[in-house]
């Protein structure tokens, strides 16, 4: 990491997988600005499936506040150059 | 149990609560609610204290409750001592709130039903923490109902003891007493000692959750009272970035230490160095560049910490770190620090 700004505008890619009975989108893999925050990864995915409400996830563990910075997320929870992003249509993991 | 922890916990503001003028439907208009609210609590919880107060002159329609601080809503998730000690620079008491009860600004405040919405986000927030501690989430995941029904109630009614004992079966301060005792070995030890016993550098003895409020400022301000008043939440970064704790021999890490490695943008100074840095998302496919090391080494530090606030104490800079983490955290595990910044004016990004 050393001194390189983690704010500045990197890409992040965002892995979304399917939770139970929510539907599969045909590109599950995204690029979103690292100084986005969360929020837009969920409201993303309540355009694409026309849902009102979704559970979104980091890691099949836990939902970050959504206005958690992406770069913030990706460097604590991404591993293999992405973040892996479950979203449900009912609660999946309380 | 530390004394500070406990003052944290009984730790309250005055809270003097107004209706929102366009909300009075009966003259005179209600007195003022007044409220103590914890610090480790969260404005949503105080909605079945005010309501009964104001509900006689509310207008008909349903209730969406939100607050508001010289026309800031309050982010509803943010601790609420933690809203006083960013917002409210100059401390003011009581601290006078507005409430409404209609007009709920969704563009800017997340959706809230109330005590559920905040559990909720408490539990998330407690899983995300545990997940930078332990690297996953799973003692949170598998705590039972009862017990998570008992911490979220702990949390409600400020019992300490009740927290410590639910809290201990999540394991996630288990070398927190050791921090302590390095802290107080190393603080002892003379300065001619070191360098006699395991001389091995650095030792990672923990990661720490960190929640970061950042605010900037370009104007010098001797006086809080003269200090800018945060009117917009662009004006302030949520930062979310844990902090790596080390052990060094005969050193201990500082919050000064804490603030410039979160904020290493803000502070590129040679002898800030992160050894051993092995970031969890570091599997070698990432691509990340190492920065110029010429250019760091001689960089000059663009920034100035005005104040770091946390639980409304502003501690000398050359705090071990460690005990700021052991005494200051908020019962979620994640540390909460307001910071202010002065930076030159054409240094921000």
């Amino acid at each position: 990491m050393s001194a390189e700004s983690p704010s500045s505008v990197r890409k992040v890619v965002v892995h979304l997988r399917a939770t139970g009975d929510a539907p599969i989108l045909k590109q599950s893999k995204f690029k979103i600005a690292g100084t986005d925050k969360f929020v837009k990864v969920i409201d993303f995915l309540r355009r694409q499936l026309h849902r009102e409400t979704m559970f979104v996830y980091v890691n099949s563990a836990f939902s970050p506040n959504p206005d958690e910075l992406v770069i913030d997320l990706f460097n604590n929870f991404g591993f293999d150059g992405k973040l892996v992003v479950n979203y449900a249509c009912s609660m999946a993991w309380g | 149990m530390s004394s500070a922890q406990k003052q944290v916990w009984e730790g309250a503001i005055p809270l003097q609560i107004h209706l929102h003028e366009s909300e009075v439907t009966t003259l005179p208009p209600p007195p003022p609610a007044l409220v103590l609210a914890p610090r480790i609590g969260y404005l949503p919880l105080l909605i079945s204290l005010v309501k009964p107060h104001f509900s006689s002159t509310l207008p008909p329609g349903l209730d969406t409750v939100w607050f508001d601080y010289k026309g800031l809503p309050l982010k509803w998730y943010i601790p609420t001592g933690v809203l006083f000690d960013l917002l409210c620079v100059e401390p003011e008491r009581p601290w006078n709130l507005t409430v409404h009860f209609r007009g709920y600004p969704s563009n800017i405040l997340l959706p809230c039903e109330g005590e559920d919405s905040v559990k909720w986000s408490f539990i998330n927030s407690l899983k995300e923490a545990a997940y930078v501690i332990n690297g996953n989430s799973k003692n949170v995941m598998n705590m039972s109902q009862p017990d998570q029904v008992e911490l979220w109630d702990s949390v409600l009614k400020g019992n300490l003891e009740t927290y410590r004992r639910v809290a201990s079966k999540l394991k996630l301060g288990t070398s927190e007493d050791e921090y302590t005792e390095n802290v107080s070995s190393v603080l002892i030890k003379s300065p001619q000692s070191t360098g006699d016993t395991d001389v091995t550098g650095q030792v990672k003895t923990g990661r720490i959750p960190v929640r970061l409020y950042l605010w900037t400022v370009t104007e010098e301000f001797d006086d809080f009272e003269d200090a800018p008043q945060i009117d917009n939440w662009d004006k302030v970064s949520y930062i979310n970035r844990p902090v790596e704790l080390y052990k060094e021999d005969g050193k201990y890490f500082s919050l000064n230490d804490a603030v410039k490695r979160i904020l290493p943008e803000y502070f590129l100074e040679n002898s800030f160095v992160i050894e051993g840095d092995t970031n969890i998302n570091q599997s070698g496919e990432e691509g990340e560049r190492s920065s110029d090391p010429g250019s760091s080494c001689n960089a000059a530090e663009i920034a100035e910490i005005k104040f770091v606030r946390i639980q409304g104490i502003e501690p000398i800079l050359d705090i071990p770190f460690s005990w700021v983490v052991n005494n200051l955290i908020n019962p979620e595990y994640f540390l909460h620090m307001c910071v202010c910044l002065k930076v030159k004016a054409n240094a921000v990004q």
